[in-house]
């Protein structure tokens, strides 16, 4: 049975924050953010938003847009780094928020790939007639979490917060995605490069102060995303006998423009036949959140035709990485 | 092992980018802005090209690429 992302939705808070409003704090020059990194704004929650209000915002545009009831729901995905509360998962309060019915929710943990995750379960519960809707909410607020200080200024200037939530299903819709394949890997030799180490039960609750602050080995970082999602994305290609000149749209999770250029023109795609969907500009890399703002705006800039095929490449602490395979219905 | 020369012609290139002196053999590519760790990628992708090995994903660390010297001895390593 074909799976679709049918509908898409995003909430993004109000408060835009400029690299001139937090470039001396971090000891940074502005242009020096623009130039490494992409990222002119990043979008701020206010201290009275929540993870899950976030994502119940996006969720509501999404099944509006795939024109379904909450009861249509019959399984909730939400994939974040930034829960609600440590335990229960914040599917839950999404769930209760947005008046789903009794139906499974399930928190994903990994990371920036949390898209990937969740359109691959996603799929494996329609093929397998578990569900004919699922809803994958996919939300972060990691600026509470930013050491704004010189320190962490590398690290600080990247992210920014928002939601997004795509509902698969069943049934295709106007401009839906088919999710033709899903490639997934992951090497936890890197578990350090990349992540918060505490609270948790390895380094402490609450430990060390250190280890409650983002850590990035900037370079590990780079220099592993720019192999293994390349690798992925020529796999998936490989394997659904597709030629990297047929991709018509690339749909990122995107944590630096460098390197999704660096991406791109080692897949030897062509500028002139594939666009990248780029939401860094405006919005930093928003981790769980970013493929499914990326997806939202490829579906609502009405620029796809029937037939195209979508790239989905994605990397994230773990390290996980993968790509996605859609062809829009 | 010698560098291959669209490599060296590389590093020679981002040398005069980034306006120092062309990178003699024991120059810290890394400290004298000649490479960045997107430079590097770039170079693996021309060494990968132009040496005949491919370089496995753990190798891929600055370590291993921060001199001429120390891109030699790598890829004589990756020769045995």
């Amino acid at each position: 049975m074909e799976a679709c992302v049918a509908g898409s939705g995003i909430y993004l808070p109000e408060r835009i924050v400029s690299n001139e409003e937090i470039a001396e704090a971090l000891g940074l020059d502005p242009d020096y953010i623009f130039k490494s990194a992409g990222i002119r704004r990043r979008r701020w929650a206010s201290s009275t938003e929540t993870t899950s209000s976030l994502a119940v915002a996006a969720l509501g545009r999404a099944l509006k847009d795939a024109r379904l009831a909450p009861a249509d729901v019959d399984y909730l995905l939400f994939g974040t780094m930034t829960p609600d509360r440590f335990i229960p998962g914040t599917a839950a309060a999404v769930q209760r928020k947005n008046g789903l019915r009794d139906i499974p929710c399930l928190d994903i943990r990994a990371t920036c790939c949390n898209a990937l995750y969740g359109l691959q379960i996603a799929r494996a519960l329609i093929a397998t007639k578990v569900a004919r809707n699922v809803a994958i909410c996919l939300a972060e607020i990691q600026s509470p979490w930013l050491e704004m200080s010189p320190e962490s200024g590398k690290i600080s200037m990247l992210f920014g917060d928002g939601a997004s939530a795509l509902i698969v299903s069943a049934a295709r819709g106007e401009a839906s995605l088919e999710i033709l394949d899903i490639l997934l890997a992951t090497d936890g030799n890197y578990m350090d490069d990349l992540g918060i180490r505490s609270p948790g039960t390895e380094f402490g609750r609450p430990g060390k102060a250190a280890d409650s602050l983002p850590r990035m080995v900037g370079q590990s970082v780079i220099l592993q995303a720019s192999r293994k999602v390349v690798t992925a994305c020529e796999a998936i290609l490989q394997r659904n006998h597709i030629a990297v000149e047929e991709v018509r749209w690339v749909v990122p999770h995107e944590g630096n423009s460098n390197l999704l250029a660096r991406v791109m023109r080692n897949l030897s795609v062509s500028a002139e036949k594939t666009t990248a969907i780029s939401v860094m500009e405006d919005l930093g890399n928003t981790s769980s959140a970013s493929m499914g703002i990326a997806i939202d705006k490829l579906r609502r800039a009405h620029e796809t035709k029937s037939g195209d095929y979508v790239l989905l490449p994605a990397f994230g602490a773990g390290f996980t990485w993968g790509a996605g395979l859609c062809r829009v219905s | 092992m010698t560098i291959p020369a669209a490599a060296l012609d590389f590093l020679t290139e981002r040398a005069k980018t980034v306006g120092v002196a062309s990178p003699v053999r024991d120059d810290d590519l890394f400290k004298s802005g000649v490479l960045d760790s997107f430079q590097l990628v770039d170079l693996i992708v021309l060494l990968e090209a132009n040496g005949g090995i491919k370089i496995p994903d753990p190798d891929i660390d600055a370590e291993n690429f921060h001199s001429i010297a120390a891109i030699e001895q790598y890829l004589s390593s990756r020769k045995d």
